[in-house]
């Protein structure tokens, strides 16, 4: 079995509610390994954010060990994380993005590039070629707050791959209200990471955004559900993806 | 084909419609005992009904109306059970040696009933039934006829078997081709189409998870 790119082991979370905790992860053990589709359906507040999170390294699980190249992901510098969200990883999610009306789609996808090495022009031709691959080629000079949220979840697309992450998190890409737009999104996404051979992960609470998934979990009240067999990505120890608790 | 409705008053009929010829299938073959050795009660599509009347008579035994009753009360409106299929259930759950007749005569009335006991066979029946998922039978209808029918001692393997329902579901929203998004007509009916089964998948992943824990808590107060 190849070697997986990213490693949960015995994975515990939990996030506060007002005056409760409720569980995310409960010890979840999987390997996920390169260029697979992973799907991870849930309903809403089941968890699945804070596990695309988790996959991240942007939250540190409550115990257990989350590894990306087999290098623990808390034990990392602050600059190693930084450049592995930078260089490794993108998580897609529309949550915390802020359009303003005075920045152009165009520039949002090329300040991901922005680094000494490059010039300003050399990042705008690079993002104008992400965002004619993800069909946002019209919209390229537009305001970001002129968006409708398919068209930003596109240009969180083409941020995404101008990058050429090895691991592509998407979140709920269900939330885009248009149900031909939404099945347009989920075909682009699995169009372009095979072009770019990243993992691709979406999270989210309909279906279709997962069919054609080597994989597909379920997550739920701490639990998951996966459909691991022979050829899967996802390996949990034993063979049972969850055991319930006195069994 | 009529249904039972619990607020529709159609079982006294029930009693004056005559036995259905029992089905020739490969369980009802060999003598009586190694028949009910045998797992073969338990196929096609009245195998569930067949295994919650076992677990009805495990409850308390019943006269063919009154498990009817309990049948329907048990599965709900949206089960459909032909009034005639109960009757030749029971025969055949008599004849498989999971069942034992006897009739009986009912207080204050001269006219006497066939009441059905369970036999030495039928708690072990039911236990095989519930331990049993059929690759071929992915949707609810099988594993709510097992919630309906578990005992407590049950409990545990009704959590793994509700788990690998929710695999099995899992399995089938990940087998379907990746969307194409397409806007023509033909596009659009498949996707609708494809939209109903998602929809059926999403309800059952749910319920499997709302039972489990429904179990696990109940389990878990017993055990505190």
């Amino acid at each position: 079995m190849a070697r997986a790119v990213i490693a949960f082991e015995a994975v515990s979370k939990s996030y506060r509610d007002g005056e409760r905790d409720v569980l995310v992860l409960g010890s979840a053990s999987f390997n996920l390994e390169g260029g697979a589709f992973i799907g991870v359906w849930g309903s809403r507040r089941s968890g699945k954010s804070t596990l695309l999170r988790l996959m991240a390294g942007v939250e540190c699980p409550d115990a257990g060990t989350v590894r990306f190249d087999g290098e623990r992901v808390a034990s990392m510098s602050a600059v190693r994380r930084e450049r592995l969200l930078r260089e490794d990883i993108a998580l897609m999610t529309i949550a915390g993005w802020y359009p303003q009306p005075k920045e152009t789609v165009v520039d949002y996808v090329a300040l991901s590039l922005g680094s000494s090495q490059s010039s300003v022009s050399q990042t705008r031709r690079e993002a104008r070629l992400a965002l004619d691959r993800v069909g946002m080629t019209d919209h390229a000079d537009a305001p970001t707050n002129s968006l409708s949220i398919s068209e930003r979840m596109r240009t969180l697309l083409a941020r995404a791959i101008a990058r050429r992450p090895r691991v592509l998190l998407v979140d709920e890409p269900a939330l885009i209200p248009s149900l031909v737009e939404r099945g347009a999104l989920s075909a682009l996404l699995w169009e372009v990471t095979r072009e770019i051979g990243s993992t691709l992960v979406v999270a989210s609470e309909d279906m279709t955004p997962l069919h054609g998934a080597e994989v597909v979990m379920s997550i739920g009240d701490g639990e998951l559900c996966s459909t691991d067999e022979r050829g899967a990505v996802l390996e949990f120890p034993g063979g049972v993806s969850i055991v319930p608790p006195g069994l | 084909m009529g249904w039972i409705h619990p607020l529709e008053h159609q079982l006294p009929s029930l009693v004056a419609i005559e036995h259905a010829v029992l089905d020739q299938s490969p369980a009802m073959t060999g003598s009586r005992s190694n028949r009910a050795q045998s797992k073969d009660w338990m196929a096609g599509p009245t195998g569930s009904l067949r295994a919650v009347l076992l677990g009805l008579v495990l409850e308390r035994p019943g006269y063919g109306y009154d498990l009817a009753n309990r049948l329907v009360q048990r599965l709900g409106e949206t089960w459909q059970i032909a009034p005639k299929d109960v009757y030749r259930l029971l025969d055949e759950l008599h004849e498989l040696g999971l069942l034992d007749p006897r009739e009986e005569r009912r207080p204050r009335r001269k006219l006497t009933q066939t009441i059905y006991y369970p036999t030495a066979s039928t708690a072990r029946a039911l236990s095989e039934w519930i331990e049993t998922l059929s690759p071929k039978e992915p949707m609810r209808e099988g594993i709510r006829a097992k919630v309906a029918a578990a005992r407590e001692q049950d409990a545990r393997q009704l959590l793994l078997t509700l788990t690998e329902h929710e695999r099995t579901c899992l399995k089938l929203a990940r087998s379907a081709p990746p969307a194409i998004g397409s806007q023509a007509w033909g596009g659009l009916v498949v996707d609708c189409a494809r939209d109903a089964v998602d929809a059926q998948l999403r309800s059952e992943i749910e319920w499997a998870r709302r039972t489990r824990h429904r179990i696990e808590e109940h389990l878990a107060r017993q055990g505190s």
